[in-house]
């Protein structure tokens, strides 16, 4: 009479042990892990970034294991957004940080900004005396505003850029070199994709506002932090991306997606603008089989802009912060170290001696022997002094969903334009 | 009520007897409170202090990092005065009346149908339809992803093979539609991509309420229906769906309820940022990109507020309109 | 004659309409399985493929290099199994206590709780999160199955159950010497199996779908459950679509089975579940 009782009792009994034996196992092992880790003499540090980071960082371990034998460093990638998105609930809460955070310029002024890193300026770290190696403006951009603590180590920079189709151009029998102004490549483009429906000079109008929107040093901010997305600088980005629509000379395809992947496997664009980060991208695993067939050259008009680059922080609630700067310090410091995350995925260094490396004057088949680092480290040299604020994001979304309206909807570009300006302030508080 | 007096006090008598045999055994009285207790203690902590919590944190400004700082009613007065949250509202409201009714109209048909008896094979309908409702929303909007592509996608094709039959190229010219479409990328179709998934994923289910509530209807309700000589269509219009009424009530509020806090679907299928000019962007959505995305904890906590104030609102609007005063 | 002629040309009819739904609901489970065995290139090219390719065991590669999918699969069953067990124990239990005792602020506690479950889930999103942050539960699976236990609408449909097992066999039971826990175990359990079943359908279902929580707490790729590895997957570029396929069909392929096999139990308590809800 009772056994069932019983039994309906120790089931119950035995679920609540197991589960939480379960649930707690985990935590329990990954303490166990922490400690072993480091009793053993080994730390195991935890690096967070994003693609294509990590093959800048996978071509330097075997190094950095090889000389700090007393650390293993786990790597932690995510996509961009996730990635970035993670890292803030992992500060906020506290939990679950990494000890090395990967940082995209894009986020850069709200991480340095917003708190939960430490301040590389002190000791232990006493990355004051690397400043002078660094190019100066991305040590700027790591450097929080008010209290002038360096919080995010400058690991590369990225020199805009635009990746051509060599076989296409040609099939068109157009030089590039002569190529200079925006109003030249629409030409090349009107002829590219006369009487074609799956041909296009870029894959998305929305590129042309990227380019021109990053000219300049002031990005969305000016220098003492309003809003400048009024200025004449984006009336002619949206302009500009509004005139490429409407010439048909885009295929409105959106950055990362597969549609997007599919016009450099099978040149139906002509052309792409980017960070000289993305030709890592199309050489690994976008479109490797096209090899041979990629050019390079300056984006039109002189704009010579940073597209992309990305710095190294630790966070407050980190474990391992020593070893974990020790990691830092030697991806961000040494030339030669610089120079492999270089070659591995187009990761430019930020450190200014390894512009006199070597490496420079290989010229690569990829791109049918064109030397295009010498060409991105000549851009490179001619970025202006880009600044960074906390509310970029913010700012990138609104432009942005202001760019789908005047693109999609034929909103006044104006109109537009002053609306993301209200939206911005109002989230600037 | 009174024959269970009487059994209360004998079982308590009996209770007495059995006291020192088994000092853990809980008394009628004490019982109904040990039973409920685990459930209301851990709904006073997950359930009452989160709505309360949420409350508190709609009067303060804060990251959840930073510091924490009162301001009163702004966060609201932000909220109330952002376009981007009344866009949210606009597009789930859309969405929702995309979805709401072919799913409840096709439901109910497929409920009586399959319910009236000349329809063989009626399990197997029953339960493909039910499929649907029963598998991962994030699998199938990926899938949905796929079929709606702009140039690869399957629906395109399919639509661009119809569109050299006349009919159908007159059909698609009158609404504009200029293949191929993109279905995800441009603003007025996004809304409709996304009630097309919400709908094949939900009707199945509105079906099977439908169902339940036709069964409960007597046959010999029909039969006198049918003596006095009302044909099929007559016997639902005037039989079938007033019966219904209580449960139409409840599969639209449970719709209302579902689809302001739409989140999986649209989020799968364009993004966190809802996509082009936001078209996909719900009222939940922008929830969360407020909260976890801008890290406005306070606004988010007002936006919250809000959207339960709309979703109570439009349920005792669902009640009024298809609840009969003597029901329930 | 006539009527009857016709009366079949609209039951053909009706039946090409009824088909069509089925093949309507059945074709994306059918096309997410084609995809699984297709290439990037292929999914992404402009010439359809609706047949099974060649890929499978390759876009099961990338998968398995790109996310621990057979530990998200069992990080998934995990939480939604213990998660069920225990919300259809305790509601079970509430859910008595509401239906055949008198108590004290019976009705007025019943109604607060019936209350709370107008309140949309949402608004309580963001103090849930800082809560649980709080509680040191992020990047566990905490979240998911202790909350999950004051669940309102559980108590409230096995109320709904419960109220018509008849008082005579409690009071029999209690007359033989039973004590309240044990007649809750050993009859009211049992014969509660078909509302019991049916809240337990819908909270595995909600558990094993859930995307917003288990994105916002589950950190780490070995604790994702398989829809945050989904949607990680998709985000991700240069992972293949294919694999993702293969992924989203490891999500859907175990459901469809349980359900296929137990069909007629599920939808006849589903159904029960529907009408008493």
């Amino acid at each position: 009479m009772f056994t069932k009782k019983n039994i309906a009792i120790l089931v119950v009994v035995i679920l609540l042990i197991g589960t939480m034996a379960l649930l707690s196992n985990r935590r329990s092992s990954d303490t166990a892990e922490d400690n072993g880790a480091t009793t053993d003499g080994v730390t195991t540090i935890r690096v967070a970034a994003f693609p294509d980071q990590d093959s800048g960082f996978e071509a330097i371990l075997d190094d950095f294991h090889a000389e700090h034998p007393h650390i293993k460093v786990e790597l932690d990638i995510n996509d961009f957004d996730n990635h970035h998105q993670a890292l803030l609930t992992q500060i906020a809460a506290g939990s679950n940080v990494p000890d090395v955070a990967n940082i995209e310029i894009q986020f850069v002024g709200d991480f340095v900004n917003r708190g939960g890193f430490v301040n590389l300026l002190e000791e232990p770290y006493n990355a004051g005396e690397f400043e002078d190696d660094i190019i100066p403006y991305k040590w700027a951009q790591g450097t929080n505003e008010a209290t002038g603590e360096l919080i995010a180590m400058p690991l590369d920079v990225a020199p805009g850029t635009i990746f051509y189709r060599r076989d296409r151009f040609e099939e068109l029998g157009v030089d590039v070199e002569d190529l200079n102004t925006l109003e030249d490549w629409i030409e090349v483009g009107l002829e590219f994709t006369e009487g074609e429906d799956d041909r296009w000079l870029f894959p998305d109008a929305a590129i042309i506002y990227e380019m021109v929107r990053r000219s300049g040093e002031e990005q969305f901010f000016d220098n003492d932090g309003n809003p400048i997305v009024t200025s004449d600088k984006f009336v002619r980005a949206f302009e500009l991306a509004k005139q490429i629509r409407d010439l048909g000379l885009d295929g409105q395809i959106g950055e990362w997606s597969n549609e997007w992947y599919a016009t450099f496997e099978e040149g139906t664009a002509l052309a792409h603008a980017s960070g000289a980060w993305l030709g890592g991208h199309i050489q690994n695993w976008m479109a490797p089989e096209t090899a041979g067939k990629w050019g390079v050259t300056n984006l039109p008009d002189d704009m010579y802009v940073n597209w992309g680059g990305s710095f190294l922080a630790i966070p407050e609630d980190a474990q391992n912060k020593e070893a974990a700067w020790e990691f830092i310090e030697y991806v961000t410091t040494n030339v030669d170290v610089q120079i492999n995350q270089f070659e591995a995925a187009n990761i430019f260094p930020a450190l200014v001696d390894a512009f006199d490396h070597e490496v420079f004057e290989e010229s690569s088949d990829f791109y049918s022997g064109q030397n295009v680092r010498q060409f991105w480290l000549d851009s490179a040299k001619k970025v202006p002094a880009v600044n960074t604020n906390r509310y970029d994001t913010i700012a990138q979304d609104a432009v942005g969903a202001a760019l789908t309206e005047v693109l999609e909807e034929d909103k006044d570009i104006m109109e537009a334009l002053e609306e993301a300006e209200t939206l911005i302030k109002r989230r600037m508080r | 009520m009174n024959s269970s007096d009487i059994k209360t006090n004998k079982v308590t008598s009996d209770k007495t007897k059995n006291k020192k045999t088994d000092r853990f055994r809980l008394s009628i009285k004490s019982a109904p409170y040990v039973f409920i207790s685990p459930f209301f203690i851990l709904f006073l902590i997950f359930g009452v202090f989160p709505i309360l919590y949420s409350f508190f944190l709609s009067f303060h400004s804060w990251d959840g990092i930073g510091q924490m700082e009162f301001v009163g009613l702004s966060n609201y007065a932000y909220v109330l005065n952002d376009d981007w949250f009344w866009e949210s509202v606009k597009n789930t409201f859309i969405i929702f009346i995309l979805t709401t009714i072919p799913q409840h109209i096709i439901a109910l048909s497929l409920a009586f149908v399959l319910n009236s008896g000349f329809v063989k094979m009626k399990e197997f309908f029953r339960g493909s339809y039910f499929l649907p409702y029963i598998t991962s929303a994030v699998a199938i909007a990926l899938v949905f992803d796929v079929i709606l592509g702009h140039r690869s996608g399957l629906l395109n094709a399919i639509l661009i093979q119809l569109e050299t039959l006349p009919p159908f190229a007159f059909l698609f010219d009158s609404v504009g539609l200029d293949l191929p479409v993109r279905w995800l990328a441009e603003a007025r179709w996004i809304r409709f991509s996304i009630a097309g998934l919400v709908t094949w994923r939900f009707t199945g289910w509105n079906m099977l309420i439908y169902f339940a509530g036709l069964q409960n209807i007597p046959n010999s309700l029909y039969e006198a229906a049918e003596i006095d000589g009302a044909n099929k269509r007559q016997v639902f219009t005037n039989v079938t769906l007033p019966l219904l009424r209580p449960m139409i009530f409840f599969g639209v509020t449970m719709s209302i309820i579902g689809n302001l806090q739409l989140f999986e679907e649209p989020f799968i299928l364009v993004g966190g940022d809802g996509g082009a000019g936001r078209a996909g962007m719900t009222t939940a959505m922008y929830l969360f990109r407020t909260g976890f995305h801008w890290r406005q904890f306070g606004e988010g906590s007002a936006m919250a507020y809000i959207l339960a104030i709309f979703i109570v609102i439009l349920s005792l609007a669902s009640r009024k309109i298809f609840h009969k005063e003597n029901d329930l | 004659m006539k009527n009857s002629i016709r009366g079949s040309i609209k039951k053909s009819l009706l039946y090409i309409v009824l088909f069509l739904g089925v093949l309507i609901t059945f074709f994306p489970f059918f096309y997410m399985f084609v995809l699984a065995t297709r290439s990037r290139a292929e999914i992404f090219s402009s010439t359809q493929t609706l047949w099974f390719g060649d890929h499978f065991i390759n876009n099961l590669q990338i998968l398995r290099d790109s996310v621990p999918i057979f530990r998200n699969l069992f990080n998934s069953i995990f939480v939604a199994t213990i998660g069920t067990a225990f919300t259809m124990f305790f509601c079970a239990l509430g859910g008595y206590g509401f239906a055949k005792y008198d108590f004290k602020w019976k009705d007025k506690l019943f109604f607060a709780m019936l209350a709370t479950m107008m309140i949309p889930g949402l608004l309580s999103i963001i103090p849930w999160f800082i809560m649980m942050n709080y509680f040191g539960w992020m990047d566990t699976f905490y979240p998911f199955i202790i909350p999950g236990i004051a669940n309102a609408f559980g108590i409230f449909l096995m109320r709904q159950f419960m109220e018509s097992i008849p008082g005579d066999i409690i009071d029999a039971a209690r007359i033989d010497g039973c004590g309240e826990f044990e007649i809750f175990c050993r009859i009211i359990l049992p014969i509660s199996k078909t509302g019991l079943s049916a809240l337990g359908i819908l909270t595995f279902l909600g558990s094993w779908n859930a995307l917003m929580g288990p994105l916002l707490i589950l950190q780490s790729e070995e604790m994702w459950t398989l829809p945050v590895a989904l949607t990680r997957l998709a985000d991700s570029a240069g992972v293949d679509y294919g694999a993702t396929m293969v992924g989203a069909s490891i999500a859907v392929v175990p459901i469809i089975v349980v359900f296929v096999i137990g069909s007629k139990k599920f939808m006849a308590g589903m159904l029960e579940g529907a009408t008493k809800g």
